[in-house]
């Protein structure tokens, strides 16, 4: 187990920038999990710190070691792959014993090390069998097994969860949790999923374009996300967003839609008045009151049974309200409703949180 | 309750065979190509070993039994082309086997004009065997040929002499010869395999800790040998019947020491024009041929069930 630091990293294939300088650094033990849209360099850092990708420019340190020239063998990590990427030719006892063998272990401590990693994850019975002949959960287990076995510094996951079923990716997002409470590993993980990113993450990286756009823990990101693209990335139904100008009248200030409506908010500091700015509320932050501030246009109901997801309009603006008050599974033509000025956030003209 | 008449009794006899004829009516041109084209031809040619036939004599076609094959065991010409039959084939299918995995391991890595190399790789496999065995005859041959030279200069020769006139290190000529003919097949369809195998196979064992070596065995290997399996075998099976390049290059000499029984075969029949014989030894050549084949699907079945 051990800390990993990543200074400044860049990455370019060809001429092709997909990393644009990425500072990080883990702590001994912590659940990291690098989340974003496909394309955002998340992978292509992972892949780094594994050793299976150059290093443009920059550092990676594994327990204070600079490892940007180190071949993955001699990182001492693990690595859990999309695909499992399993040796079909070997038995699951093998597979996990593989780089134990390659270290030439002895075979009691094989034995004991095999055999603890298929207790913990349910494996015994299956140890004989091929990857072929397992399901896709198995074959996933059998993947954690392989990286378990070793005791490596740390783990790698790059989205491992994202062929399987949605129950099973349920029922295995709380299984690497307890795993990674037992082993107290120090972990990266890689997923598209803001789900899994929530769940599992003492910290997540939100990242876009190449860039860390914030690092903090799941809740940080929830309730005060940096920017624009954190705050509709993480969220489920994503954050509604209202663009306008934002004014100044005395001790208190308002939003001007284009069309002339003021929603009243908090004044900040740090912001002109008369500049552009873009207001977000998440739908479950919106409240349905009999005699709220604005009016809105009911244009689709989506049930979920835990909720009801109301697609709506607003000063021609549409947005989403999540509610869980059954009476509106038949709301009627519109209905009314309040923004909570606490629950409100507010970015600039480019995109930056303001408080 | 009334029940339906038997439907046999109700059609008429002509459709009944009308009925019973129409899958093989289906196939019957299939099958009539097949026969009149494999299988009358190979068993007029079984038949030939068993009866006397000779061009240049009009009073033979006789039925003879087994003389033929008691020739062929006192036949010593015969055993001789047995042995080189082994040698040439040993050789060939080995060094097209181990120069076409390098070069198809070599493809199989990204490089600048990799597609160009690909397609010029193939081309040894684009000409013409006959056109191939007198090109390196004549790159032998010390007069206009440069190899003999290269070969002394490396010390390899003492003099620079023709080896397709050397008895000792003529069968070298059209195994040579074959064997730059011959790596373009196994290069090609070992790189379509290597292609096969996924790429995140290699990382995992590289995060694993294992080597260049030790990924070549236990991911490269084991993925490729029912390929090569398969290939080894169909290339013995050709190479041991492909007289082409010896018959261009030395003609079975000097002193019947690059003679092969397919080339052989060929002598017999149509330099000494007896096809009785000619056919006899043919039939020995296709049996050591099956039961080769035999033995490597068997193996080939017991590593696909243990894999």
């Amino acid at each position: 187990m051990a800390s990993i630091d990543i200074q400044s990293i860049r990455k370019s294939f060809g001429t092709f920038p997909v990393l644009h300088g990425v500072d990080l650094t883990i702590r001994d033990g912590e659940f990291i999990v690098l989340v974003g849209p496909s394309g955002c360099g998340k992978s292509t850092l992972l892949r780094m710190i594994a050793g299976l990708e150059e290093v443009t420019s920059g550092e990676i340190r594994i327990d204070g070691k600079r490892v940007n020239d180190l071949p993955p063998k001699d990182r001492d990590i693990a690595m859990v792959f999309q695909s499992y990427a399993l040796y079909p030719h070997m038995s699951v006892a093998d597979n996990m014993s593989y780089s134990l063998r390659l270290r030439r272990s002895t075979k009691e401590k094989i034995a004991s090390a095999v055999g603890g990693a298929a207790a913990k994850l349910g494996l015994e019975p299956l140890l004989e069998r091929r990857p072929r002949a397992l399901s896709g959960g198995q074959r996933q287990r059998v993947a954690m097994g392989r990286a378990i076995v070793r005791q490596p510094k740390a783990f790698l996951f790059d989205e491992p969860l994202s062929n399987l079923d949605a129950r099973l990716r349920e029922q295995m997002r709380a299984e690497i949790k307890k795993l990674h409470g037992d082993l107290r590993a120090t972990s990266i993980y890689v997923t598209h999923d803001q789900i899994e990113a929530m769940t599992l993450a003492d910290r997540i990286v939100a990242m876009h374009g190449g860039i860390v756009q914030q690092l903090g823990s799941p809740l940080e990101l929830y309730d005060r996300p940096a920017n624009l693209f954190v705050a509709g990335f993480i969220g489920s139904p994503g954050m509604n967003f209202f663009e306008g100008r934002y004014l100044v009248s005395g001790d208190h200030a308002d939003l001007r839609l284009s069309n002339g409506t003021m929603l009243p908010i908090r004044k900040r500091e740090g912001l002109e008045s008369g500049s552009a700015a873009t207001l977000g509320i998440r739908p479950e932050h919106v409240v349905l009151a009999d005699n709220g501030a604005l009016e809105a246009g009911v244009d689709l109901i989506e049930p979920t049974g835990f909720g009801i997801i109301m697609h709506v309009t607003i000063h021609g603006i549409p947005m989403k309200i999540f509610s869980q008050d059954r009476r509106m599974l038949k709301p009627g033509p519109a209905i009314r409703v309040d923004l909570p000025q606490d629950r409100l956030h507010l970015f600039d003209s480019e995109g930056k949180r303001v408080d | 309750m009334t029940f339906a008449a038997h439907p046999h009794a109700a059609k008429p006899l002509r459709k009944r065979i009308a009925d019973a004829s129409e899958p093989y009516l289906y196939s019957a041109p299939a099958l009539v190509l097949i026969i009149g084209v494999m299988l009358v031809p190979l068993a007029l040619g079984i038949s030939y070993a068993f009866r006397d036939i000779q061009l240049l004599n009009p009073f033979s076609g006789g039925f003879i039994g087994l003389d033929h094959f008691r020739a062929l065991g006192q036949d010593q010409a015969f055993f001789r082309a047995l042995r080189n039959t082994l040698w040439w084939t040993g050789a060939s299918v080995f060094l097209q086997f181990i120069f076409g995995l390098i070069l198809a391991l070599l493809l199989d890595k990204p490089f600048a004009g990799r597609g160009l190399v690909q397609a010029l790789v193939f081309l040894p496999w684009a000409v013409p065997s006959f056109l191939a065995g007198l090109n390196w005859a004549w790159m032998f041959n010390p007069v206009i040929g440069p190899l003999p030279h290269w070969l002394h200069a490396l010390g390899i020769l003492d003099a620079p002499n023709n080896i397709l006139s050397d008895p000792h290190l003529a069968m070298w000529g059209p195994i040579a010869a074959n064997v730059w003919w011959g790596i373009p097949f196994f290069a090609i369809t070992l790189l379509a395999a290597l292609q096969a195998i996924p790429r995140d196979l290699y990382e995992a064992a590289s995060i694993d800790g294992a080597g260049p070596v030790q990924r070549f065995v236990s991911i490269t290997l084991p993925f490729l040998a029912p390929t090569i399996a398969i290939t080894v075998l169909l290339r013995t099976v050709w190479v041991s019947n492909f007289a082409d390049l010896i018959i261009v290059m030395t003609n079975g000499g000097p002193a019947d020491r690059t003679q092969i029984v397919a080339s052989y075969i060929f002598t017999q029949a149509f330099k000494r024009l007896d096809f009785g014989y000619a056919s006899a030894i043919a039939l020995v050549l296709l049996v050591l041929l099956l039961v080769y084949s035999l033995l490597i699907v068997l193996l080939r079945q017991t590593l696909l069930n243990k894999g």
